[in-house]
Formats: C-alpha cells, sequence, structure tokens
C-alpha cells in the first residue's frame, strides 16, 4: 500500500506541470474536482438534481439559500458547500457516504482556498477561446522545464532523426542514402529540406490516413453475425488521396460529412460520405432493420463529437449528461440532423455509387448502347408482327369500362391500350380482381396476355420481382356479375404459348391453388394464354365481367403487366399467339445485352454513401425514452447542443450547417482536439493524455499554452495537417535525443514535461511495413481493394458466411498494413495483437501495450520469417565477410552507424548456428523452404544460419521502437 | 544473462502496476497505460468465493422448454393457436401472424436429492444436480443473436465493450504469466455469432482481451517455431537479442526495454508451457472417461461450411475443451471462455431441430460438463471455480412458423424468447442444488424472483471479489463497468453458499 501511495501522488505531480504555489485556478484545479463528485447530483441532469442546487452555474452556486450561499466568494467559512466538504457527520457531509465518493484532504484543500481567493468563475477549459501565446513552440516547453531546473536535450544524432522523421512523417524507414546524405549536411536546410521531401511523398497519406481510418472505424466488412464484405475502399483511397494533397480539416470536414449537400458535388465529394457509411450493417435473420439503423445514426453523432469535439455525447442518449452540457433533447436534436438519411440497414447498403476507372466508363458506355440499338430493334420488330397478326387481332375484343384492384393494395392502373399495370405495394401474394364490359353478343373465349414491363433495375419482366420476374397465376376464374348477382362461368380449356416445366396453364383453371400457371425461364418475353368458356356467354349490356386473378404462390411472383380481351370466334380457330421467330430472335438478343450490362454492373465496386432524403420524404424525430427506439417521447428538431454556438448565419440545420459549425474559427475544440492528436502521433502521448475526452473529467492538458499555440497555428495557417505537422518536427523539441538518465527519469518519470525526445514503440502497420522495407520485399502499390497477406488457416469462420481468406501470393503479399483486409469479427490477428481495432466502433488512440504475444508474432508471423530471409538475402549480397555482412543488417534496419562491438553477438550467433545446422542441414533446408528464400550459391547451412541471424535484428528493441 | 536477470527483476519491484488497493483513486491509475506489469495478481476488492470462472456459452441459445422448464400446460395447448396475451406488442425474430403452441418435446425428471426438474436428455448432468444452481428466470433485452451476445458478455449489446473475461483479468490479474490469462475455446463448428469481440478488451488496453486456443494447428497463434529451428536454436537466438537488447537499455536507458527483454522470454516460456497444457493426452483414461474425451481427434464439422448437418453425438470436441479449461485454470489461467455453437434450434432448415438437433448437442455436451463438475470437485478446485453454462437468451413456447405451420420429423423449432431462460452456475461460491426463480405456467415470463443480465454480472462479479458497483475503468469521461451506468444490476445474495 505503501508504495502505491508513492505512486499515486507522483503521478498526480506529474499530470500538472504547475507549481503548488499558483493561485488555484477554476478550470484547472477545481472544476474537475466538482465534475466528478458533485455534479451527478448538483450538475446539468435535472432528474438526478438534488436539493435544487446546480454548482455548475455559477449564480445557482452564489445564490442566498437558507440563509447562506453554497459559495460565498472570499468567506468559505460563508459558504455551505466547504462546510458540509469539511463535515465528520454522516447525515450532512458532502459527498454523501451512499455515494461512495469521497474528496481527498487535499482536494478540500483546494476548494477552500479557491473560495478564499474570490471563488473567480470560468467554463471549463477546453469551451473557453483559443488565444494564440507570444513566443515560440519551444519557448512553451522550456519554461516549465525551466521552473524545474531541466532543459531540452541536444538534438538527437543524425541518423536517429532521419529515421524518426522519415517513420513519423511516412511510416517508413528512410533509405540508407537519405540517412547518410543527412549525415553528411545536417544543417538546418538540409532537415528542412527532407522534411518536405517527406510529407510529399504519396506514402505520407498512407501512414496518416491510418489514424483516420481508426477515428472513422474503417473496415472491409459490415459487422455483426454474418459479417459479409462490403466496398469500402474507395472512401480508403479517398482519405490517402485527401491527406496527400493536404487538403484543409475544413474541406476535409465538410466533404465527408455532407458532400452530397453540396451544389452539384464531384464524385470524389460523394466517395467522401463514405465516412459515416463505415457504421455496421447487421445482417442478421430476424433483425429489425429500423433497430439498426438507428443504431448506425446514433453511431453517426457519437462519433461526430468524438472525433472533431473530443466529447461524448452517448451518455445523453438517455438521460441529460451530468458532467458536460449536453442534454437529453439537445441529443436527438443532434440525432435530427443526421436522422434524415436513406440509408437503412438494408442488405445491399444502399444507396450506393458505383466505382468506374475510365475504362470501365467506356465499357458501361458501349453496353448501354448495345441494350439502346437491341431495344429499338425489338420494338420494330413486334411492330411489324403486329401488322402481320393484324387479322389475328381482329378476332379480339377490348373491353371497356375497366375497374381493377389488388387485395395487396397494389395500385391497378388501366392504360390507353387497355393493359392493367400494378405499382406501388407489393406483397408476397396477391389477388387482382378485373371487371369490365364487353360489347353485347356472344363471347367464346378469353385471353390473358403477361406483357413485359420495365422493372426497377432497368430490365424487362413479366412479374413485379425484379430479381426474378416470373409470376404464378394460381387460379384464374371468370364470373357473370348482373346488378348483385354473380354466375361463375365454367372454362373448359387453356392453351398458352408457353408454360414452365410442372407449371401449365390448365393448373391456373383445376380449383387447386397449390399449382398454377408460371413462365419461367422465359419471364422477360411476352406470354398469352387463352380460357375457352364452356358455353359462349350471351352478353347483354347490363352484365359485367369479373375475372379474379389469384397469385398464391408467395415470394412476389405476381404479374406486373396484363391485358384481357374477349373473342366471339369458334374457340378451335383461335390460337395463343407467340411472338414471330425474328421479334423472339430479336428480344433474346436485348435479353442477351441487358443482362451483359447488368453483370456489368453488378460486378462494380459499390460504395456506400450517405443520400439525404427528398423533402416530403423527412422522417420526424422523436426522443427515445431512455434510447429505445421503440419507446419514443416528444417531437424534436433539429439543431446543434447551444453550449458549443451557433450555426453560421443564414443555414438551416442540416448535415452541411454542423459540418461548418465544426471546423468554424469560433470553434476552440475541434483545432485544439486535432492538435492535440497530432501531437500525441508524434510524442507517444497528447498534452491532453485522454484524447477522447476534452470534457470535465478528462485529463487537463500538461501544457495548456502548447497545446493552444498549436490549434492556433493550425487553425490559422489555413487548417493544413503538413504545415502543422512542419511546425512541430522543425522543434527543437521534437528533434531532441531521446536517451534518458535515471535523473532524468525521476525528475519527469513519463516525460511529461517533454524533458527528452519521445520513445516508443512503433504501431502495428509500421511495425510491418518498416520489416518488410528493410528486406526489401515492401510493395508501394496504392490503393485499390484490399488484399490478404498470410494469415494462419482456419480463422474465418463466421456464421452464414462462406468468404474465405486466400493468403495473396505476389506483390498483394507485401503490401502496406493498411492494405490488408479487415474483417470486424475476426481482425487481421498479428496487428491486433499489437493494438490496432477491428473497426467496429471509434478507436480514438491505441493504448499502447508489451506482450509475449507480440513477440510470438515478430519472431513466427511468416510475413516476418520471409522478411527476415529477404534481409539475409541483403545481408550476404551486400557484404562479403561475416562481420561485414551482420553490420550491413544492422545498419540497413537501425539506419545508424554500427559500431564494432554492436556485430560481435551477431557474428557468434551465425557462426555457431550455421556450425550446428551442419549437424542437422534437412533443418537448415527446411527453414529455408519455410521463409520462401533463395540462398543462390551459398551452402544451406551457412544462408539459414543468416535468416536466423537477420530475425533477431528485425526482432531489436530499438528496431520496434522510434527513438 | 545474471545481470540482465537481474536488471528485470528490479525492473519488476519499482514498477507498481496497475495496483488495487485504492480503489478510490483507481481510475487515476488505469490512466497510465504505461503499467509494465498489467497481469501482475492484484488483490481482490471484495473477500472473493470464487478465484476463476469457466464460463460454456451455448452459443444460439438452447431451449429451457425442452432442458429445465417442465411446463404442463402447454401440453394442454400444444398445437393449438397460441394465445393473444403471448403476441400482443412482441417483436419475434421469425415467427408471423398467430402461431401454434408447442409442446415440450422430451419428458422431465427430478435428480439428486434436491430433485432438480431436469430434462431426460442430461441424463449424467443429472447426477451432478446437486451442484448446480438452476436460474430459471433470466431475461435479456436483446432477441437477436449478436447484440443479445455482446449483452450478456460485455454488458452492452453494442461494440466496443470489454468481455466479462477482460473485466476478470484486468481486475484480478493472471496467476501463471507463461499462459494467458484469458482463455477462449471453440467448438461447434462457428464462431458465435458477434465474433472477435466477445473476447475483446474494449477500451481497456489490449493485453486483456481473449486469447483463442485452438486444437488443431498452433494453439496460440505464431506459438511454433517455424520449421527448422529447435529449441536450442531460439534458445541462442533469443539470448542474442536478449544481450544486444541489454546494451540498447545501457544507452537509452528506457525501461521499457527491459520489459520488452521479459516479454521475449515470456514468449519463450509460453511456447512450452502453452502446448504442454493444451496437451490432453497426458490425461489417464479414467478421466477421459469421464468428460468423453478423445485426444487428437479433429471433428470434420469444425472446418465444415455447414456443421450442423455433420453433428454427431460422439463428437468429443467439446468434451476436450472442458478438459482443456480444467487443466488451463489449473496452471493458473484466471478466465476460460468456452463457446458451442449450433444451438440455434428453429427447425427451419436441416440441422437446426428441438426433436433431432438439440439431443445431438445434449450429447456431445452434457457428460463432459457433467465430469468437468465432477472432476473439479474430485480436485477440491470447484469449491473456488465459477462454472457458468447458457445461452444468450431462451426459445418461444410457440413453435417457429415462418416456413412450416406443421409438425414435421426434423423440422421442430421455437423462434428467439428474450422474456424469460434458464442458466446456471456451479462451484465457487454458489448453493448447490437451488432451483431459482419460477416462470409462468407457459414458460413465458417470470413470476418469481426474476434475473436481469445486469444481476448475474453483478453477482459473477461479486463471486470473483470485485464490487460490481465499483469495478470500473474511466474512459470517455465515464467510469465504465460491466453492469452499466444505472445501478439497476443487483447482487443475487440468494444463490451465494
Amino acid at each position: 500500500m505503501k508504495l502505491l501511495s508513492i505512486m499515486v501522488i507522483s503521478l498526480l505531480s506529474a499530470t500538472s506541470v504547475f507549481a503548488a504555489e499558483e493561485p488555484v485556478s477554476f478550470s484547472r484545479d477545481v472544476l474537475p474536482i466538482l465534475s466528478a463528485n458533485c455534479f451527478a447530483c448538483h450538475g446539468p441532469d435535472e432528474h438526478e438534481r438534488q436539493a435544487d442546487l446546480r454548482l455548475d452555474l455559477e449564480a445557482d452556486a452564489k445564490k442566498l439559500r437558507d440563509g447562506s450561499p453554497a459559495v460565498t466568494p472570499g468567506s468559505p467559512d460563508k459558504s455551505s458547500m466547504i462546510e458540509r466538504l469539511f463535515s465528520t457527520d454522516p447525515d450532512t457531509v458532502m459527498p454523501p457516504p451512499k455515494s461512495k465518493r469521497q474528496l481527498t484532504p487535499a482536494q478540500i484543500e483546494t476548494v477552500r482556498k479557491w473560495v478564499a481567493q474570490g471563488a473567480t468563475w470560468e467554463r471549463h477549459w477546453s469551451f473557453e477561446p483559443i488565444t494564440k501565446p507570444a513566443g515560440s513552440l519551444d519557448d512553451l516547453v522550456r519554461a516549465p522545464l525551466a521552473a524545474k531546473k531541466l532543459s531540452l536535450q541536444p538534438p538527437a544524432s543524425p541518423e536517429t532523426l532521419v529515421r524518426r522523421l522519415s517513420l513519423d512523417l511516412i511510416g517508413l524507414p528512410p533509405t540508407l542514402d537519405q540517412a547518410e546524405a543527412f549525415a553528411r549536411d545536417p544543417s538546418p536546410a538540409a532537415y528542412e529540406k527532407l522534411v518536405d521531401e517527406l510529407l510529399a511523398r504519396p506514402q505520407f497519406g498512407e501512414h496518416w490516413g491510418r489514424m483516420w481510418l481508426d477515428l472513422a472505424r474503417y473496415a472491409d466488412t459490415k459487422g455483426y453475425e454474418k459479417d459479409l464484405g462490403r466496398t469500402m475502399w474507395p472512401w480508403r483511397d479517398w482519405v490517402v488521396n485527401s491527406l496527400n494533397d493536404d487538403m484543409p480539416l475544413t474541406q476535409f470536414t465538410i466533404e465527408q460529412l455532407a458532400g452530397d449537400l453540396l451544389p452539384n458535388p464531384s464524385e470524389a465529394q460523394l466517395i467522401a460520405t463514405a465516412f459515416h457509411r463505415n457504421t455496421l450493417s447487421n445482417d442478421e435473420g430476424g433483425t429489425d432493420d429500423e433497430e439498426f439503423r438507428t443504431v448506425a445514426v446514433k453511431d453517426r453523432i457519437d462519433t461526430t463529437m468524438q472525433v472533431w469535439m473530443g466529447l461524448t455525447m452517448g451518455c445523453a442518449k438517455c438521460h441529460t449528461h451530468k458532467y458536460d452540457p449536453i442534454s437529453n433533447d439537445e441529443y436527438y436534436k443532434f440525432y435530427a440532423v443526421f436522422n434524415q438519411t436513406e440509408d437503412a440497414d438494408r442488405y445491399d447498403d444502399a444507396p450506393r455509387l458505383a466505382i468506374l476507372t475510365p475504362s470501365q466508363r467506356a465499357e458501361q458506355e458501349r453496353l448501354q448502347v448495345a441494350v439502346k440499338m437491341r431495344d429499338e430493334a425489338v420494338k420494330q420488330a413486334a411492330a411489324s408482327d403486329a401488322e402481320k397478326t393484324t387479322v389475328e387481332e381482329m378476332k379480339w375484343k377490348r373491353p371497356t369500362d375497366i375497374t381493377a384492384m389488388a387485395k395487396s393494395g397494389a395500385n391497378l392502373v388501366t392504360l390507353e391500350d387497355g393493359s392493367i399495370l400494378a405499382k406501388g405495394k407489393l406483397d408476397n401474394e396477391d389477388t387482382y380482381t378485373v371487371t369490365l364490359m364487353l360489347p353485347a353478343g356472344k363471347h367464346t373465349a378469353l385471353r390473358l396476355e403477361a406483357i413485359p414491363t420495365k422493372l426497377p433495375d432497368g430490365q424487362l419482366g413479366v412479374g413485379r420481382k425484379a430479381a426474378d420476374p416470373n409470376f404464378v397465376v394460381s387460379e384464374l376464374t371468370v364470373e357473370v356479375v348482373q346488378g348483385e348477382t354473380a354466375q361463375p362461368v365454367k372454362l373448359a380449356n387453356a392453351r398458352a404459348d408457353f408454360a414452365q416445366d410442372g407449371w401449365p396453364v390448365t393448373a391456373a383453371i383445376d380449383g387447386d391453388l397449390k399449382t398454377g400457371w408460371a413462365v419461367s425461364p422465359r419471364q422477360r418475353d411476352p406470354h398469352v394464354a387463352l380460357f375457352d368458356f364452356a358455353e359462349p356467354l350471351n352478353f347483354t349490356a347490363e352484365s359485367k365481367l369479373r375475372v379474379t386473378l389469384t397469385q398464391n404462390y408467395g415470394d412476389k411472383l405476381v404479374l406486373a403487366q396484363f391485358r384481357l380481351t374477349a373473342s366471339d370466334a369458334d374457340p378451335a380457330t383461335l390460337s395463343p399467339r407467340a411472338e414471330s421467330p425474328q421479334t423472339q430472335q430479336t428480344r433474346n438478343e436485348l435479353t442477351a445485352a441487358q443482362k451483359s450490362l447488368n453483370d456489368f454492373n453488378a460486378a462494380l465496386p459499390q460504395l456506400p454513401v450517405l443520400r439525404e432524403l427528398p423533402a416530403g420524404k423527412q422522417r420526424v424525430t422523436k426522443i427515445h425514452k431512455r434510447g429505445n427506439f421503440l419507446d419514443l417521447g416528444h417531437e424534436v428538431t433539429a439543431d446543434i447542443p447551444s453550449a458549443f454556438g451557433k450555426l453560421p448565419e443564414g443555414t438551416s440545420p442540416n448535415r452541411l450547417s454542423v459540418a461548418q459549425w465544426l471546423v468554424n474559427n469560433d470553434n476552440p475544440l475541434t483545432p485544439r482536439v486535432w492538435a492535440n492528436r497530432v501531437w500525441a502521433r508524434l510524442f507517444g502521448q497528447g498534452i491532453v493524455e485522454t484524447e477522447e475526452d476534452f470534457g470535465a473529467l478528462g485529463s487537463p492538458p500538461s501544457h495548456p499554452q502548447l497545446l493552444d499555440w498549436l490549434a492556433a497555428e493550425y487553425r490559422d495557417g489555413g487548417w493544413s495537417l503538413k504545415k502543422l505537422l512542419k511546425a512541430i518536427v522543425m522543434s527543437d523539441t521534437y528533434r531532441q535525443a531521446s536517451a534518458t538518465t535515471p535523473a532524468l527519469r525521476e525528475a519527469d518519470p513519463r516525460n511529461i514535461l517533454l524533458s527528452r525526445g519521445a520513445r516508443f514503440r512503433l504501431s502495428a502497420e509500421v511495425v510491418r511495413d518498416q520489416s518488410l522495407a528493410v528486406s526489401g520485399l515492401l510493395s508501394l502499390k496504392q490503393g485499390g481493394p484490399s488484399v490478404m497477406p498470410p494469415q494462419p488457416s482456419g480463422l474465418w469462420r463466421s456464421t452464414y458466411n462462406g468468404t474465405k481468406w486466400i493468403d495473396a501470393e505476389g506483390e498483394d503479399r507485401y503490401r502496406r498494413g493498411i492494405y490488408t483486409y479487415l474483417k470486424r469479427t475476426t481482425p487481421y490477428p498479428s496487428f491486433m495483437t499489437f493494438d490496432a481495432g477491428s473497426g467496429e466502433v471509434c478507436q480514438v488512440r491505441r493504448i499502447r501495450t508489451n506482450t509475449p504475444l507480440q513477440a510470438l508474432v515478430t519472431l513466427n508471423d511468416p510475413v516476418y520469417l520471409e522478411a527476415a530471409a529477404a534481409l539475409a538475402k541483403r545481408m550476404v549480397t551486400d557484404a562479403k565477410d561475416t562481420s561485414g555482412r551482420a553490420a550491413r543488417g544492422l545498419r540497413l534496419a537501425l539506419v545508424r552507424p554500427i559500431r564494432d562491438e554492436e556485430v560481435t553477438p551477431l557474428v557468434r550467433l551465425q557462426q555457431e548456428t550455421e556450425k550446428s545446422f551442419g549437424s542437422v542441414p534437412d533443418e537448415a533446408a527446411a527453414l529455408i523452404k519455410t521463409t520462401r528464400a533463395d540462398p543462390g550459391a551459398m551452402l544451406a547451412t551457412e544462408f539459414a544460419a543468416w535468416i536466423v541471424t537477420a530475425s533477431v535484428i528485425l526482432n531489436l528493441d530499438e528496431f520496434l521502437t522510434r527513438n | 544473462m545474471n545481470l540482465l536477470q537481474d536488471l528485470t527483476r528490479r525492473h519488476f519491484f519499482q514498477t507498481t502496476g496497475l495496483g488495487f488497493g485504492a480503489v478510490a483513486l483507481q481510475s487515476l491509475m488505469a490512466r497510465d497505460s504505461r503499467a509494465d506489469q498489467p497481469l501482475i495478481v492484484k488483490e481482490p476488492m471484495l473477500a472473493p468465493r470464487a478465484k476463476r470462472v469457466i464460463y460454456l456459452h451455448m452459443a444460439g441459445s438452447p431451449s429451457q422448454l425442452e432442458l429445465f422448464e417442465d411446463k404442463p400446460e402447454l401440453q394442454k395447448l400444444h398445437m393449438q393457436d397460441a394465445p393473444q396475451s403471448f403476441l400482443e406488442g412482441k417483436r419475434f425474430a421469425f415467427i408471423k401472424g398467430v402461431p401454434k403452441v408447442l409442446a415440450g418435446q422430451f419428458p422431465f425428471h427430478r435428480f439428486g436429492e434436491s430433485g432438480q426438474t431436469m430434462s431426460e436428455l442430461l441424463p449424467t448432468l443429472g447426477k451432478v444436480a446437486d451442484k448446480l444452481c438452476v436460474i430459471r428466470t433470466v431475461h435479456t433485452e436483446q432477441f437477436n443473436h449478436a447484440p443479445a451476445q455482446l449483452f450478456i458478455h460485455t454488458g452492452t449489446p453494442r461494440l466496443g465493450s470489454p468481455s466479462l473475461g477482460s473485466w476478470a483479468t484486468y481486475g484480478l490479474g493472471s496467476v501463471n504469466e507463461n499462459l494467458p490469462g484469458f482463455v477462449v475455446l471453440l467448438s461447434g463448428g462457428k464462431t458465435p455469432d458477434a465474433g472477435k469481440s466477445l473476447w475483446g478488451s474494449g477500451f481497456l488496453p489490449s493485453v486483456y482481451q481473449g486469447v483463442n486456443c485452438r486444437t488443431t494447428g498452433d494453439p496460440v497463434l505464431y506459438l511454433s517455431d517455424p520449421a527448422g529451428m529447435g529449441r536450442p536454436l531460439r534458445r541462442k537466438m533469443l539470448d542474442t537479442l536478449a544481450e544486444m537488447n541489454a546494451a540498447e537499455n545501457r544507452r537509452s536507458g528506457d525501461p521499457e526495454t527491459l520489459s520488452r527483454i521479459s516479454q521475449y522470454e515470456l514468449a519463450y516460456r509460453m511456447q512450452t508451457a502453452v502446448p504442454d497444457v493444451m496437451d490432453i493426452s497426458k490425461e489417464p483414461q479414467h478421466i477421459h472417461d469421464l468428460y468423453g474425451s478423445k485426444a487428437g481427434f479433429i471433428s470434420p464439422a469444425e472446418s465444415a461450411d455447414d456443421p450442423r448437418v455433420l453433428y454427431k453425438g460422439d463428437d468429443p470436441t467439446f468434451a476436450n475443451n472442458c478438459l482443456l479449461a480444467r487443466r488451463l485454470i489449473e496452471n493458473g489461467v484466471r478466465f476460460v471462455q468456452l463457446y458451442d455453437w449450433g444451438w440455434d434450434h428453429h427447425g427451419s432448415s436441416l440441422g437446426e431441430s428441438i426433436d433431432e438437433t438439440l439431443p445431438i448437442k445434449c450429447q456431445q455436451t452434457e457428460r463432459a460438463i457433467a465430469g468437468l463438475i465432477t472432476d473439479l470437485d474430485q480436485r477440491g478446485m470447484l469449491d473456488d471455480t465459477l462454472i457458468i453454462w447458457g445461452g444468450e437468451f431462451g426459445r418461444t413456447p410457440m413453435m417457429q412458423n415462418n416456413v412450416r405451420s406443421e409438425l414435421k420429423k426434423g423440422y421442430i423449432g421455437r423462434d428467439h424468447h428474450p422474456h424469460a431462460y434458464t442458466m446456471w452456475l456451479a462451484g465457487g461460491g454458489i448453493k448447490g442444488g437451488l432451483s431459482y426463480g419460477k416462470t409462468d405456467d407457459f414458460g413465458y415470463y417470470p413470476v418469481e424472483n426474476p434475473v436481469s443480465i445486469r444481476d448475474l454480472q453483478a453477482t459473477i462479479l461479486h463471486v470473483l471479489g470485485l464490487d460490481p458497483h465499483r469495478f470500473s475503468y474511466a474512459y470517455q469521461g465515464l467510469d465504465n463497468r460491466l453492469i452499466g451506468p444505472t445501478d439497476e444490476g443487483r447482487v443475487l445474495t440468494d444463490i451465494l453458499a
């Protein structure tokens, strides 16, 4: 326990660099205490509030109540809050014992001192406007260091600096040429040139894009149970390109949140909106799509606030936030902004955007033209058929006064040509009832024509279901209606131009609802069925004919467009007209052309995007009581939380205005959050260590002025990430050597004061990319679909999902980590071991760990073994003798010059290993085979020993670390 | 090497790690992401009743109405339209319109001195009925697999929160540093529906994520050295690495380098410790007989696209995992999580019926589970090992009707039912032979002692000596807890021994 409390005290002192004698600051010293201990009952949440007292509002705290205010400026002894903090009576002490919260004596003293000093109120520090402090970045680091009698370290060696810069800016090690050139001329100008070169490299966007992909919960699958694949990589490529182009954060924000709402959006701006389509879709059987749509919308809100504002909005889903100024109402007002997009947890992830290369676009146009030509040809052929068949057609009379009703409620529209088109509602089953008038006189037969019509997918079909436009007429019945009475008409015979196997047209008049007439596989052609009346009908002007088409098969196999006609000719002379062979041929060609186009389109990558619902179809947003989407409360209108400024003048609250508001120059949070995030990637920890929480409970900034300097630099420098990075990496603070001493560690144990250069383990992707780079295996191919480097077999076992991981061969085996396929429920294991996420939720930072499982990855993952073998090859090719080869390997990996004595252990290992392989040459051969190495002319035993030696190099702490 | 070990040891003692005594300051410490010994054994917050957990999750959710809940009223209404009260205002995953009531398909018996009501499908488990605390009134908020599994394992139906096993290893550490503290074993041919997030560490550091120990291939991923590298060579290689890393430490002064050296040493020891503990061929025959396990058996169902149609009653895969679970906890693993897939008995396609598949799944598991309880008991380990059994929800008293509404052999099924279902606990700190909670005559709702998922989670933490209301981790401005932000979850003191 003693040990523990010592650590706690040192931690406490380490989190703030302020000297103890300074006056107490409300926002820095007092507000965190009140937030953590008092606001739950005396804060923004009206449901939990006790004694009608709010300590988050100055006026309320200083208001006179029961004789004395909670806080009387300058008079702790007249402040009931102080009295109750000091109380030893369990009935009056605050916080009450049952809250299980307790202030330390030091905290109570801080609050007392603040009241004594006048109890000045401030807003929470991160909500205050940014003012750029005077001086340079380094001045703001040196001052607190000097207060502790510390100073910045001298710069790291040129080679170390080059390696640090290269790993930090592009996530790859420098080439030895770069390092040697800089070592020859380590002038400030040469350093700056190096910085500019690295920032201009296309690998920059890949490295910094990875940070954004974590925040954006990017993955290559949809998540949840089936976790099927989806195309998100065009958006990932958009991110990489945008960062390489140094797109200002303003534009980067607006296009991703609301690219579709910009005037005449470009394709790239639409692609950008896939940012918020990274949310999961739940394809599990029996799920309620609306439930998971609302889950996705909430995720978008939480992620938006988290990523730009550094605030957690999630709590306000169920109740008003206890610590930060976001009420339950405000949550759903903000929700209303994001609640208007078309996507709805659909299986096909609609709406989507087809992604085409220029050559694909040309091909698509060619196919479209082909379809159009065939379509014309069919029309012509049909017209010529019609002329030829006029004689036959003369035998058929069109009815008049047609009324048609569908049981499903679908809209049956009678067209000018007497045909009936089904529109609107589409149920699995339907029954159409058509009442019509026929000319007075004798009638012998009824004809049903199924007419191909254009379906939503652009193809023709006789049934309404685009995926299978077949129909099943389970039963066709005819009645003569006269006034109130209906007389069934007996049908004697049925004939059709075509019937599906097992679904003859006679089955439509057999009285059995389980059988019927269907037309697959010719469900895109016109069809005709004739039904002969058993006895000729004698029609009078008072009678009507009622035809009922029962379509009971289910699965939406119902007629799309049809026509009923009657004849007075002898049934023996009537035939179910088929099309002429020429028309049939032309129509087959049209079907084929249409299929080619559809197949082509279906094979295109389809990126889920945001699309706003049209004005008339916007959703009404109501509060979800306790977060439950089925338990709705009162209606709310779209808006932003009121504590954070206003939407831009003249805009209405939608995604576009919200995006503009987030990157408005008056918003202090966005630049602080982003500058802190960038800083944390370069220094291993943020100035605000809780990168995810800039609210009342987050950790206070170690260097508040430095943070504001960076935030102002970023915002006022045109929101340029590259400029911000350059400002940081040009500083003396960044360039310090990272070596430490016991004295330095004691003075600044966690390097919070920046008393030395940062030294920390590289991220999952960089660990991998670096090994591939120094071994020469790395492919720098950019963009495109994600790839599958080797992973152990048998890992993908998702339910109801037959997709497989197939180890890539060739270049794709060695692409950068950002291109590795990420399946949410089974992520690439070696990255997970190195603290990467699964892309299921917004990951603000990766908490670095150091575990034996990581050692197993870099020792045994095939990627690292193959890299070791390739590095071994470079070593033996580039140098002649054993120590020269060992030195070469070390130099390639560590970049810095290698001292002679450093080579000794490697030389010894290589020699002893070669010797021991000598007695088991099969093992040497096996190792070479596993690592896919080519020993060339070298003896297998010698070369295998070099692979082992290279593997040591790739596992060195210095190699895995950026220093 | 002596110098090195000395350095490492000194470093070890300088590091305080995530201590546990001062709970008030715990959130502050949790932010110390550089704690170099995250898995070091920590003192529980309360006197623990159990030191370790084996959680047997039947993914898909077994039917309580066939296994534990004897409801004669269902026999009376069998194949009649379900009453409106069953349907009004309810959402179902698959049931449409008015389904028929379905009687329990197998007879029930009373087992043990306590007379626990259990199915004839569970004859061996029945023999240890006096060890079980059968909770008949568990209810959940979710009725789809992935969200319901996430809810019971991570305390939220959404992604991003740590699993129970992660919380336990975060709170208590792990005894044997040569083995992972939290191990996951899979059977049934598929991963559970919500995937890896069920054993993910969520917002906790990744060191607390469950490690899936596999029974085919490397038991732990990348554990095996490459072909051609024997143990002496690996040792020699790691010695060279350590020597060079020690030199780096002298240059940089960074204690993290020493930590890295010790992680490589741990990895080396893990390379022998894990295969050793995973090797069930070392167990005597009478133990295999007890579990129904079979060393070296690889089931074709485990790699099939649709494993359900290959299920066989004598498939020992799950039994092997039960035996492994015992070996793992015996060797100091804190939390062993078994997932057995294939319990989603809708009756809508082949291999997922109440009448044919459920008996097979019972044969695969019930003897093994009984064996595990008996084995632990014989070794004196049952007293401080908590065993949990159950699915993510229950099954409806109505027959599922979206595909067929008549009874057909091999296709009798029930839909998802969140309102009441059965789970059981056994071992450390739990009253055996207890039947807790009562449902109505149809098994539809609890009528006595309803138990929420949060109650269950609170109780499990409590049994482990972690105060469910105070045990938390600060993230995104919240003190996050397994039992969620509200204080609804309560410890089920009635079931504690």
